[in-house]
């Protein structure tokens, strides 16, 4: 399509979908269509300023809007958001350094127990002062803290990487993300710093009493709990715009290329000066806390953490999010964790509502040479309940019919010849060499 | 003194002695070549020389300090570059970035002038990127700077390969048989950009070669190599005359055969 028609098509789309949501602000089509858009935002190469506008008017003004009368959508979207910002995390090691990770959801664990052991009565079990530590200033500080602890055991969960790759890494990464699992399960004795299986409840939050007021002039009376949902909402968005501006920043710097650069050929990179030690570390640290801090979020959103949220199940979900989006590609990292969050969340679900609906109801379906009575249908048959076979089967069809993701990573798609023949592509606003 | 100093260099593979005993050094300014036939164990010389395998004896002095020893990315970073035989490019990156990546250990900003997109960044990647598209036109591929590497044509990547190490402003350039799969037009090109090598940015190179007219054009002096041992060395005259060499590349009795 001409790059003007699909913008113009997009606006409207993004118009019809946002009046859509604020007209059925429950119903499942609008909430598809809206996500179809950013989904469109995300994709096209053009006009940038507009989709970004686009995007922030999606994401500002009419799923708030809506939101105020159907939280869900502030509960779908802000659980989009902190996966996005661990696939994006998770994108840094798998897509662009090429170490496979299966071990991911524990820098999320870390983070969140950073704040919830801190952020609760839990630290007085093992440690003399008051707890919980008030929400204001020490959320924030715990938050930026998290980044550091997830930092620091992406760190130690790299150090294999140094002289494992592939299948290996992946296996040692899967059993040092369960050791996270297994410590935060047992840690309640001798000295009980995680509460076990049990986990930690209640976790404190930050205060918002801010943000009472903005909200009022807006014409809205919040319930705490809706003010929270709101909060949550827009503090996740924020990070999520520093993570993938880190993100981009980081792709295009030295850092970024010596990632590709030993996915590529780590013999070559090794004689272009470049230290395998220092890169892949890096790639473990960085996309650790992006995770780190996320976690730390998480506990406060929850209220609750326990180990049962941070299994070898969660680590595969993000990685389908990043094999899903395409591999090593920023926009598709994002993609591919709202596709599988929505997925999780509302299709499965809403899928199941229907089959359960069309049983209860008797419905026949008449195909002229065969009818079927849907009465029969067997109370097994719930797409929710298959999760993880729907998962399988989606890796497995887009291994097979497009195994470079829903958004390719950048540099392929200059294959398709975007910047071509002395076309400077300037990242960073500097002018171009003598060409 | 010598530039780069290889003393009885010797590299097992199990019972198989790929160089064995090799000496020879390469003076500052030459165009030094190494050859013989296939299996020599040229390529594991290079290997032994960039770190890549550990030397089972001998060393190599590079400007009178140890290489061997020091990891690839050490030696790399010392000012030694090399191509590989069977070209490893980043396939998945632009011709560009590839020429970036080259340049990696002298662009120099630390992780959070990264994030932050300070002063220095800007001023080190526009260095870099000025650099990478006068290092493109040097080698003939301005017009294809954008392109990924793996859709290059052979030829082209062939001399990415050599644009990229010298993205590593080397003192000494290593290269694997850089006219292989190149036709006679780019090979002639090619014995052109290694004397403009030697002669405008005073690099010495170290070359692996099989096709004669390359090797007996542009080099200063030539070791030929023979089941891992040096069997001679001399101008490429001298060695072109002698019986062993003659020997080594059209098998025993060769010469006694009328031609
Ligand atoms: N990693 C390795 N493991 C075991 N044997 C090897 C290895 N690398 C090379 N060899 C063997 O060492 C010998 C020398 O190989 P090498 O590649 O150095 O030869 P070459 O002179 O570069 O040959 P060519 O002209 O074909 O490139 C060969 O017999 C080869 O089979
Ligand atoms: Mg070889």
């Amino acid at each position: 399509m001409k790059p003007r028609l699909s913008i113009i098509a997009l606006t409207i789309a993004a118009l019809a979908a946002g009046a859509a949501l604020l007209a059925w602000p429950r119903s499942t089509w609008p909430l598809l269509a809206v996500l179809g858009v950013l989904f469109g935002c995300l994709t096209l190469n053009h006009h940038k300023p507009l989709r970004f506008a686009i995007a922030l008017a999606l994401l500002l003004f009419f799923i708030p809007a809506a939101g105020t009368h159907n939280t869900f959508l502030f509960e779908l979207v802000t659980t989009m958001g902190i996966f996005a910002a661990m696939s994006l995390g998770l994108n840094i090691v798998v897509g662009m350094a090429g170490l496979l990770d299966l071990g991911y959801a524990a820098f999320f664990a870390i983070g969140a127990y950073t704040w919830a052991i801190f952020g609760s009565g839990q630290a007085s079990e093992f440690m003399s002062g008051s707890f919980p530590l008030p929400g204001w200033p020490f959320f924030y500080t715990f938050a930026a803290l998290a980044v550091i602890t997830g930092a620091l055991t992406g760190t130690l969960i790299g150090l294999p990487a140094l002289r494992l790759r592939g299948d290996y890494l992946a296996v040692v990464t899967l059993g040092l993300g369960e050791v996270v699992r297994v410590l935060a399960n047992n840690l309640d004795h001798p000295i009980n710093f995680t509460n076990g299986p049990q986990g930690i409840t209640p976790i404190e939050r930050p205060p918002i009493h801010w943000m009472l007021k903005p909200l009022e002039a807006l014409g809205l009376k919040a319930t705490p709990a809706l003010a929270y949902s709101i909060f949550f909402y827009l503090l996740v968005l924020a990070v999520i715009g520093i993570v993938v501006l880190v993100n981009v920043r980081l792709d295009r710097s030295r850092f970024g290329r010596a990632w590709v650069a030993i996915r590529e050929d780590e013999i070559a990179a090794r004689s272009m000066g470049i230290s395998l030690t220092h890169t892949k570390l890096q790639a473990f640290a960085t996309g650790a806390a992006f995770s780190g801090v996320m976690g730390a979020i998480f506990a406060a959103k929850q209220l609750f953490v326990s180990p049962e949220t941070f299994t070898l199940l969660q680590s595969i979900t993000i990685l389908a999010m990043v094999i899903l989006g395409g591999m090593g590609s920023i926009r598709g990292a994002l993609v591919g964790a709202m596709a599988v969050t929505l997925l999780n969340i509302e299709v499965l679900k809403s899928f199941s509502d229907f089959l359960i609906h069309l049983r209860q109801t008797g419905f026949v379906l008449n195909l002229g040479i065969a009818s079927y009575n849907f009465a029969n249908l067997s109370d097994q048959i719930e797409p929710a309940k298959y999760e993880r076979m729907i998962f399988g089967l989606i890796l497995v069809l887009m291994m097979i019919f497009r195994p470079s993701g829903l958004i390719p990573e950048r540099r392929h798609r200059l294959e398709l010849g975007e910047p071509k023949k002395g076309a400077c592509q300037d990242t960073n606003g500097g002018a171009c060499g003598p060409a | 003194m010598a530039l780069l100093d290889v003393q009885n260099l010797t590299k097992r593979f199990g019972g198989l002695i790929a160089v064995n005993d090799a000496s020879f050094s390469v003076e500052s300014g030459q165009i030094f070549s190494l050859i013989g036939p296939n299996g020599a164990g040229k390529t594991t010389l290079f290997n032994t020389l960039t770190g890549m395998y550990r030397p089972d004896g001998g060393r190599v002095l590079y400007r009178d300090r140890r290489l061997s020893g020091l990891s690839p990315e050490r030696i790399a970073r010392r000012g030694v570059a090399r191509t590989f035989q069977n070209i490893r490019l980043f396939g998945a990156m632009t011709v560009f970035e590839n020429i970036l990546v080259g340049q990696h250990p002298h662009i120099r900003y630390n992780y959070f002038d990264a994030i932050f997109q300070t002063p220095r960044l800007k001023h080190a990647e526009k260095r870099a990127e000025a650099r990478a598209h006068e290092l493109l036109e040097y080698m003939g591929l301005s017009d294809r700077a954008f392109d990924l590497a793996r859709n290059l044509p052979y030829g082209a990547q062939r001399r990415l390969e050599i644009a990229r190490a010298l993205a590593l402003r080397p003192k000494l350039l290593l290269l694997d048989e850089p006219a292989a799969g190149m036709n006679p037009q780019e090979t002639d090109e090619l014995k052109q950009v290694i004397r403009r090598l030697r002669d405008d940015r005073s690099i010495t190179v170290l070359l692996i070669e099989h096709h004669m007219s390359v090797v007996m054009e542009i080099s200063d002096r030539v070791v030929v190599l023979d089941y891992g041992k040096k069997i001679a060395e001399g101008t490429p005259a001298e060695v072109r005359n002698i019986p062993a060499v003659i020997e080594a590349y059209l098998g025993k009795g060769a010469l006694e055969k009328p031609q």
